[in-house]
């Protein structure tokens, strides 16, 4: 019979036979460490500011997600809720709810107390998974949901959970067809408006694209030529045979400066070579900007993340060519300027870590939505 | 002396409750009870029936056997059937007053249906159980009527045979330590008195709510329903308990008298004010914690066109100077996604926000909440600096945990009442005129809905969700909502 993955109860804490059971091992377990904490004379207060959805549904994204969430204790101090839907088990497995529990303790955070919750859903449980999560959330704290993975858009599960969340966590650099699922996620977004929030870790991790191609503007001198953009082009990782192809992160970027710029669609868009994308779009004053969506093999990159950009733009009968490179080692990006073929300025800057822990504790800290982020999805829509 | 001594709450909570207090050295010396039912049961079955339940039902396991024996002594049974059964009944008493001493010093415990009661109150007259020489008091289970006339009845058969402050009225919930620790909340602290009023209260919130189905008590709930059973009662001693003017003294008058005054106050919802204020529901099927459980028309002993409430949500206002224009929104319901017994007291917003609205994004309003069960404690929420650059405004709580703070189990409600009883503090108990109130709010709701002019019978819900849509208007049409408990 098949048996699904091997749940490895030392990571995941000892199998509860129901929502009253976990409770009271948690219960349990706080007062164990909170009797051990007296001891040193250092009493705790159960900590909590938010609760935890996280969506897998593999073991290993589950055990990853979880150890970022450990990570992030000492920072956001949580419920964490890992639902792992293993439909492994094909036809025969009885549909099965089966819960575990643990308080780990984070690396140097002897007095946060952070419960880890891991409920497995067996079989297709799609129509109660809800039902096991709910009373498992605790009261009046903001939910934050992250869904691993592309949300399967239309299923009982995702539906439910939703309407508990006031925060949604994606990942569009995880979704198979972005061009797809994308204009989907802003679809509920905006019908959700004002009932939760909406997050994409691939939109995080274009903040320091976005805070460079900004900084170019802020000098008075070049400011002009915004107005004036004539070509963007951005390119993105791929691997070496040049298969996976996403280019979600790119394609934010081009939404954001379209949603921020006032910039039109033109055209639908088109793929062109290897898995890029050409297309025009019209400024506020008609004229026409080329914009090159292009993948490219580089070292030590992620498959999607942004690799470069480039914006050419003429005002007052100068051309200039804003440009943006990752440096061979990843962890550095150079900025340049050339106007009419001239390097004016140049500089080299630190890339934050995008380390998934990282980009995850940045969002946990905002609860509203990000308007910023819907605007750039929804010129992303009307382009697809 | 327990009638129904045989019966499902005698076993769950009666008997162990009585042997978790002998455990603790709370009970008299010599001390018998004497279980009574209909059917035939020797001494000896009797004690092997109650052994088995304290050893499942007791809060405190394993069970001590070494205190069992001897509390096991001192059961007794006594078939009442009939006139004889109740002659044999005072003969038992009688000798056990005789060999123990215990100067005919009584208590009376109905445990059973509540269509018995008027027959074993007579019957306790009758039979002269009452004894002459100590004294004699009678504990009668909830419902006490099943409206406020059949009330008004019972309350007359009963003090034929004893006075008022010989009748303790019991609703298990005032026993639970955390709904007595709202008094000792409100009144022992200095700063939460100050602002429990309409300046500084927006509306209270109190829900209870139940993962259980009707399980096997389809026969009285059906007859009953969400209103009866949990919001007559229940429900409205905790409204009475949060928003009661503070007493002169914790006795048994002083409190009962100002829970009996907000009780008075409560503005009655009649006619057309129904459709506004109240909305009941009922439960379709779907699932608890992930397991399928069936509709209530489809629970045994239900009517296929039961309109029974399994779930009852309403706006209530206390019409009195503390409370004036404060709305108390209220919801009990069965087969919700989790049990929670809870009191949140939201408070205004600060009146002037000097902050921008992207940082006050996640601010909430300021709320105490209450939590009776399960987690006991108590939690205050306000907004707190998210620790990043430039503000950003959080909701954060601070919890007590009323179980890591003290590390004790609090003893289980029956306890603490049956003991209070066995004392003859009527304080936790429920004094007739403050039923009578309790039957004079709830009666009309009850009438509107069965009238032929509400038709359209509850509204239904799947089970394992928050209840029906527009238990969800009802408070949204005000701009605010329900609390996720």
């Amino acid at each position: 019979m098949a048996e699904g993955v091997v749940i490895d109860t030392t990571f995941w804490g000892t199998r509860q036979s129901g929502v009253a059971a976990l409770e009271r091992e948690l219960t349990r377990l706080r007062r164990a460490q909170s009797a051990h904490a007296r001891e040193l004379g250092r009493p705790i207060a159960r900590a909590s500011v938010l609760n935890l959805i996280v969506y897998a549904d593999r073991e290993e994204h589950a055990r990853r997600a979880a150890r970022s969430i450990a990570d992030l204790a000492l920072r956001h101090p949580s419920r964490a809720i890992v639902v792992l839907a293993d439909r492994g088990a094909r036809d025969g497995t009885q549909k099965r709810i089966e819960m575990h529990c643990r308080l780990p303790i984070a690396d140097g955070a002897r007095l946060v107390c952070y419960e880890q919750i891991l409920v497995r859903a067996r079989g297709d449980a799609d129509d109660r998974l809800a039902s096991a999560v709910i009373p498992l959330l605790v009261p009046d704290l903001p939910v934050f949901l992250w869904w691993t993975g592309t949300p399967p858009l239309g299923s009982r599960s995702f539906g439910d959970l939703l309407r508990l969340t006031d925060r949604l966590v994606v990942d569009s650099a995880d979704f198979a067809r972005p061009e797809v699922t994308l204009p989907v996620i802003a679809r509920i977004s905006d019908e959700a408006r004002g009932r939760f929030g909406l997050t994409d870790l691939n939109w995080t991790r274009l903040t320091p694209w976005r805070e460079i191609a900004t900084a170019f503007f802020d000098v008075p001198a070049w400011r002009l030529f915004l107005d004036g953009v004539t070509g963007v082009s951005v390119g993105f990782a791929v691997d070496m045979d040049g298969r996976d192809i996403h280019p979600s992160q790119a394609l934010l970027f081009v939404g954001w400066l379209a949603s921020r710029l006032g910039w039109r669609p033109l055209e639908a868009l088109a793929p062109s070579e290897a898995g890029g994308l050409l297309f025009a779009i019209a400024r506020p004053d008609g004229a026409r900007i080329m914009v090159r969506v292009r993948p490219r093999f580089e070292r030590g990159l992620d498959e999607g993340d942004v690799s470069g950009i480039r914006i050419k733009a003429t005002a007052a009968r100068q051309l200039a060519e804003f440009a943006v490179k990752r440096q061979p080692d990843p962890r550095h990006q150079t900025a340049t300027v050339l106007l009419d073929g001239e390097r004016r300025w140049e500089r080299t800057m630190p890339l934050p870590s995008p380390a998934i822990v990282e980009l995850i504790g940045e969002e946990l800290s905002i609860l509203g939505s990000d308007r910023t982020y819907e605007a750039a999805l929804g010129a992303l829509v009307e382009l697809a | 002396m327990i009638f129904g001594g045989s019966g499902d709450l005698a076993q769950r909570k009666l008997i162990p409750a009585l042997y978790n207090l002998a455990l603790q050295r709370l009970l008299p010396a010599t001390f018998s009870i004497v279980g009574t039912a209909r059917k035939p049961l020797s001494h000896e079955e009797y004690r092997e029936e109650l052994h088995k339940a304290v050893a499942q039902y007791s809060r405190t396991r394993p069970l001590n056997e070494e205190v069992w024996r001897s509390f096991a002594e001192h059961l007794h049974f006594v078939t009442t059937s009939d006139d004889a059964g109740y002659e044999e009944l005072r003969r038992t008493l009688e000798q056990l007053d005789f060999a123990l001493g215990t100067h005919a010093n009584r208590l009376f415990y109905l445990a059973t249906p509540p269509p018995a009661y008027k027959a074993i109150v007579e019957a306790i007259g009758e039979h002269r159980l009452r004894g002459d020489t100590g004294w004699a008091r009678i504990v009668v289970e909830k419902p006490f009527g099943h409206d406020r006339a059949s009330a008004l009845e019972l309350n007359e058969i009963v003090h034929t045979v004893f006075r008022e402050d010989e009748v303790f009225r019991i609703d298990h919930y005032l026993g639970k330590e955390t709904v007595q620790n709202i008094l000792v909340m409100r009144f022992s602290n200095g700063i939460f008195e100050p602002i429990w009023n309409r300046q500084y209260v927006d509306h209270v919130q109190i829900t209870v709510a139940e993962t259980i189905g009707v399980g096997e008590r389809a026969g009285y709930y059906e007859q009953a329903g969400a209103m009866r059973d949990i919001v007559q009662n229940h429900l409205l001693q905790l409204l009475a308990l949060v928003s009661m003017e503070p007493p002169a003294a914790f006795d048994d008058k002083a409190v009962r008298d100002e829970k009996v005054k907000v009780m008075r106050a409560l503005r009655r919802i009649a006619g057309e004010d129904l459709s506004m204020n109240a909305v009941r529901g009922q439960y379709t099927r779907g699932f608890i914690e992930g397991t399928p459980v069936p509709g209530y028309r489809e629970e045994p002993g239900v009517a296929a066109d039961s309109r029974t409430d399994t779930y009852v949500a309403l706006k209530l206002w206390v019409d009195n100077w503390r409370w004036e224009g404060i709305p108390f929104y209220v919801r009990t319901g069965k087969r919700l996604p989790k049990q929670s017994t809870e009191i949140a007291i939201q408070f205004r917003a600060a009146p002037h926000q000097l902050f921008s609205r992207d940082a006050l994004a996640g601010l909430e309003p300021n709320a105490l909440v209450l939590r009776i069960q399960p987690d006991e404690g108590i939690s205050l929420r306000f907004g707190a600096k998210v620790p990043v650059q430039g503000i950003r405004i959080r909701a954060v709580n601070m919890d007590f945990d009323y179980g890591a703070s003290f590390m004790v189990d609090a003893p289980d409600a029956y306890e603490t009442l049956i003991l209070d009883a066995l004392r003859g503090d009527a304080t936790l108990f429920t004094r007739h005129d403050e039923v009578d109130q309790q039957w004079a709010f709830v009666d009309p709701i009850i009438k509107g809905w069965a009238s032929s002019d509400s038709a359209e019978g509850p509204a239904l819900y799947e089970a394992g969700t928050w209840g029906p849509t527009e238990a969800d208007a009802l408070i949204e049409r005000d701009g605010r909502k329900w609390r996720k408990a």
